[in-house]
């Protein structure tokens, strides 16, 4: 296999803290990252600005007088917008999981990990507790410090301001997740009258407690044990991914010196061995040893190194956004095989997902035998089949309904009217009688078909087949 | 066995058990109606929300259980009772 190196030399480095044997909390090294502030950090930061914005406040968005997006699971019925979906959409979830996978491996094949140092909720809510944590705690050194010391009045003071706000943060996040799956606007109100279900409060603490614990204290931990992408993601790198790289030709023999001295004179190379891109990483890793697992690809290592070099006054990029085959001095390929099958592959599975939702026919029908009789001969020498028929009208507006029968030559339909009126949104239970003669009977079991049509709407039916049971008397 | 972080082996066990008993969850409940469960097993009215909860626990512990038994097994078997240093 013709594997990049990258691929091997990722996996040679180990988690840190690994060497250390039984490590929880207490002895992992805990990763302190500096601020930082430079073009990649503003752009994550613009960012985490919009993903928190949106998950925080697309919960409170109203769409024809119902919550805009409602996974409502009490009333097993999801609203996206104008949509409403019911468990028997689940295909088209399933299917939207399909195209959200593709869409990672594209990107990632594309621009490596993307996704991990700029969306990941890991990283966006790591972002926000750390942005909390050096509001409160001040910089790094000074945080470093503090941890160092003994407990004072001051320190209490400090901890105890940082881990109220991050509860306080972790209990909103909590409640907005929950806003999600029940209305936010119902549960808000509960939860001022302090009347919130018992359900509803455990899963605001459940995952206020996972938010406060991975993006408080797991942290970077989450990224290198838990998640399943971190693992596998270099299967999906070539030598024409975009990776965050030191460019070790030009860095190295690395060293301190003073500014303005030749470093060539001195037989160093550019890196000046600062040591900011290792205090700025969230992972705590050194990138000048080469791409590793654990990198997540925020950038901040590129925005701390340019900084350094201006001041330097040598040229940016030692560390930056390139690809192995640019760093050999070869052309990078955009447009790749792979490339253009995961482009067709999603193009295709998107435009197939639009496609079968538009033509979902909002209406269901059930049909189930009773299970008592097999039949019945009714004292006018007909042969009678009983079911009950489930109708769900997932249209937004209530129908008259009109049932049809067909199969066998004569077959006559029993109902309470001839209109079945649903409600929109509504399931309806009807038992249904079908009789016939039995001289058209040829075989013990014939298939008939009921078809439901909308009296106000022909294009909104449905046919489904069930089992007509009877003697066969010729 | 040793060399790797306690945190690495507790997450082995609850954290890929977390994950499908959550695509448990959500398939098993899309399937069958919490409501229409507790009628057909003739238990006291719980709501959905209560019903989805304990179901989810109840996957979770049942995955949990088989990752632990995973990593139990996955200790080195002792050939010579002894001969072995424990791991």
């Amino acid at each position: 296999m013709s594997r990049p190196s990258a691929a091997a030399r990722r996996s040679t480095t180990s988690p840190p803290g690994s060497n250390d044997g039984d490590v929880l909390y207490a002895k992992h090294k805990k990763v302190y990252p500096r601020g930082i502030d430079g073009r990649f950090s503003r752009l994550r930061l613009l960012g985490m600005t919009v993903l928190l914005g949106l998950f925080y406040s697309v919960a409170w968005l109203s769409w024809d007088g119902r919550q805009a997006v409602l996974l409502d699971l009490p009333a097993r019925k999801f609203y996206i917008f104008g949509l409403t979906f019911w468990p028997q959409d689940f295909f088209f979830f399933a299917w939207l999981l399909v195209i959200a996978a593709l869409s990672l491996f594209f990107f990632t094949a594309l621009a490596g990990r993307l996704w991990c140092g700029y969306a990941c909720p890991q990283t966006v809510w790591t972002e926000l507790f750390l942005w909390i944590e050096r509001k409160v705690e001040g910089s790094r050194n000074q945080q470093i410090k503090r941890d160092k010391a003994g407990w004072t009045a001051e320190k209490v003071r400090v901890k105890t301001v940082k881990h109220a706000l991050w509860i306080a943060l972790s209990l909103f996040t909590g409640f907005t997740f929950v806003g999600y799956f029940t209305p936010i606007r119902e549960l808000s109100v509960s939860l001022t009258q302090l009347s919130l279900g018992p359900w509803e409060t455990f899963w605001v603490l459940f995952y206020g407690f996972a938010t406060y614990g991975n993006a408080g204290w797991l942290r970077e931990q989450v990224c290198i044990y838990m998640c399943p992408y971190a693992r596998f993601q270099s299967a999906m790198f070539d030598q024409d991914t975009l990776v965050i790289s030191y460019d070790a030709e030009r860095g190295e023999p690395r060293g301190p010196r003073k500014r303005g001295v030749d470093p060539a004179g001195l037989g160093l190379g550019d890196c000046v061995d600062c040591t900011l891109c290792v205090q700025v990483c969230p992972t705590g890793i050194d990138i000048r040893d080469g791409l590793q697992y654990q990198c997540i690809g925020c950038a901040a290592c590129i925005d701390a190194c340019d900084e350094v070099m201006d001041k330097m006054g040598y040229p940016r990029g030692l560390i930056r956004y390139t690809t192995e085959n640019a760093m050999a001095g070869l052309k990078t390929r955009l447009l790749r095989p792979r490339i253009i099958m995961y482009m067709v592959v999603l193009t295709a599975l998107t435009a197939g997902l639009v496609w079968g939702i538009s033509q979902r026919v909002p209406l269901e029908l059930d049909i189930i035998r009773d299970r008592n009789v097999l039949y019945r001969e009714t004292s006018e020498g007909l042969v009678e089949n009983v079911y009950t028929l489930k109708l769900i009208n997932m249209d937004d507006h209530p129908h008259p309904f009109a049932l049809q029968v067909d199969g066998l030559e004569g077959l006559k339909l029993k109902l309470e009217s001839p209109l079945i009126e649903v409600p929109a949104g509504e399931v309806r239970s009807l038992p249904v009688s079908v009789r016939v003669d039995p001289v058209v009977l040829t075989r013990p079991s014939t298939t008939i078909s009921f078809t439901l049509r909308a009296v106000d709407k022909p294009d909104l039916s449905r046919t489904e087949t069930a089992r007509f049971l009877g003697p066969v008397t010729r | 066995m040793s060399n790797i972080p306690l945190i690495q082996r507790v997450v082995s066990v609850f954290w890929p058990s977390f994950l499908t008993s959550g695509a448990a969850t959500g398939g098993f409940f899309t399937l069958f109606d919490p409501l229409d469960l507790l009628h057909i097993a003739g238990l006291p009215d719980i709501s959905r929300m209560g019903v989805y909860t304990i179901g989810f626990f109840l996957f979770w512990s049942l995955t949990a259980t088989t990752c632990a038994l995973t990593c139990y097994f996955q200790r080195p078997c002792h050939r010579n009772n002894g001969d072995v240093t424990r791991a």
